[in-house]
């Protein structure tokens, strides 16, 4: 019997196609952004305030994951900007082959911005590249302060960590500053914005960070 | 939930590195699965198990070493050589 020394990632299949993405990202000059929560967390009511509050000149577009439906599809094609659905099937979460397969024949250069909204789930989406600039984990008041040391992971790897649903502060027994204590001590150097898309509060800060991303 | 995609991953991983010792049978596998890796240990075990059982790689073993970081590695093989 003997050890053989292997040392390879499991997800190397993956994480050579995102790297194909990022690469091709970049090139274009597309800022892509990998939106994680649980479901229910408010991603795409977010993304339907973002785009409808956008200019049509906007050059931005969106990628929804769904395991089942194109609820979200439809409902984020309202805006007028490009839409397409990723439906996988059962899979719990996106993966880089997914993602290629939807960008399929899309032009990139015709795009600064693209939002890849993944399946609701705050654990399996954090494992999967998905050659994205940055991943941002939403987390709503009414899920509980506790979440990020529950689920470090999508904390860990998310550049940014927007809490939504701040309107309903006064109804939930959320700690706001426990869950940023919570958030910086799984990653220290972690974004925190505050956004309520009910009330608005919040959503120019957002835009902030977007723009400031998408230029850099 | 995806601990079963992630356990067919390590699988393929395992057939590639026999695939190039003809007659070698693996017997062992080790991972390194961190702390961040998003990856339930329990639930990959399961899945590990479950399609494992019943083809050529069966009985094949699985160890797990925990890390700190978000690793999630097929660090070696335990091979009986032909």
């Amino acid at each position: 019997m003997s050890r053989v020394s292997v040392e390879q990632k499991v997800l190397s299949e993956n994480d050579r196609i995102a790297a194909e993405l990022r690469e091709s990202f970049q090139r274009h000059g597309v800022l892509a952004v990998n939106l994680i929560s649980s479901p229910g967390s408010g991603k795409t009511t977010l993304l339907e305030k973002t785009l409808a509050g956008a200019p049509a000149s906007r050059r931005m577009a969106v990628l929804t994951g769904d395991i089942q439906t194109d609820n979200d599809a439809q409902r984020l094609a309202r805006f007028g900007f490009p839409v397409r659905q990723i439906t996988t099937g059962g899979a719990c979460h996106l993966d880089a082959r997914m993602v290629q397969k939807a960008l399929d024949g899309w032009d990139l250069d015709a795009l600064d911005l693209l939002f890849v909204e993944n399946v609701g789930n705050l654990v399996c989406p954090a494992s999967y590249d998905l050659g994205e600039a940055a991943k941002i984990v939403l987390l709503s008041v009414a899920e509980g302060d506790e979440k990020p040391l529950k689920y470090p992971a999508t904390f860990f790897k998310a550049r940014l960590l927007v809490l939504t649903k701040t309107d309903l502060l006064p109804h939930v027994p959320f700690d706001m500053a426990r869950a940023k204590e919570n958030a910086r001590a799984v990653h220290p150097e972690i974004e925190i914005l505050e956004v309520s898309c009910t009330t608005g509060a919040g959503m120019e800060q957002w835009s902030r960070w977007i723009e400031l991303n998408t230029a850099s | 939930m995806h601990e079963l995609s992630i356990a067919t991953e390590v699988l393929e991983a395992v057939r590639r590195e026999a695939a190039k010792r003809p007659g070698a049978r693996v017997q062992k596998v080790g991972l390194r699965v961190g702390e961040l890796s998003g990856v339930s240990e329990d639930s990959l075990r399961f899945s590990f198990e479950v399609l494992v059982q019943g083809t050529d790689l069966d009985p094949l073993a699985l160890e797990i070493e925990r890390s700190t970081g978000d690793e999630l590695d097929v660090a070696w093989l335990e091979v009986e050589d032909a």
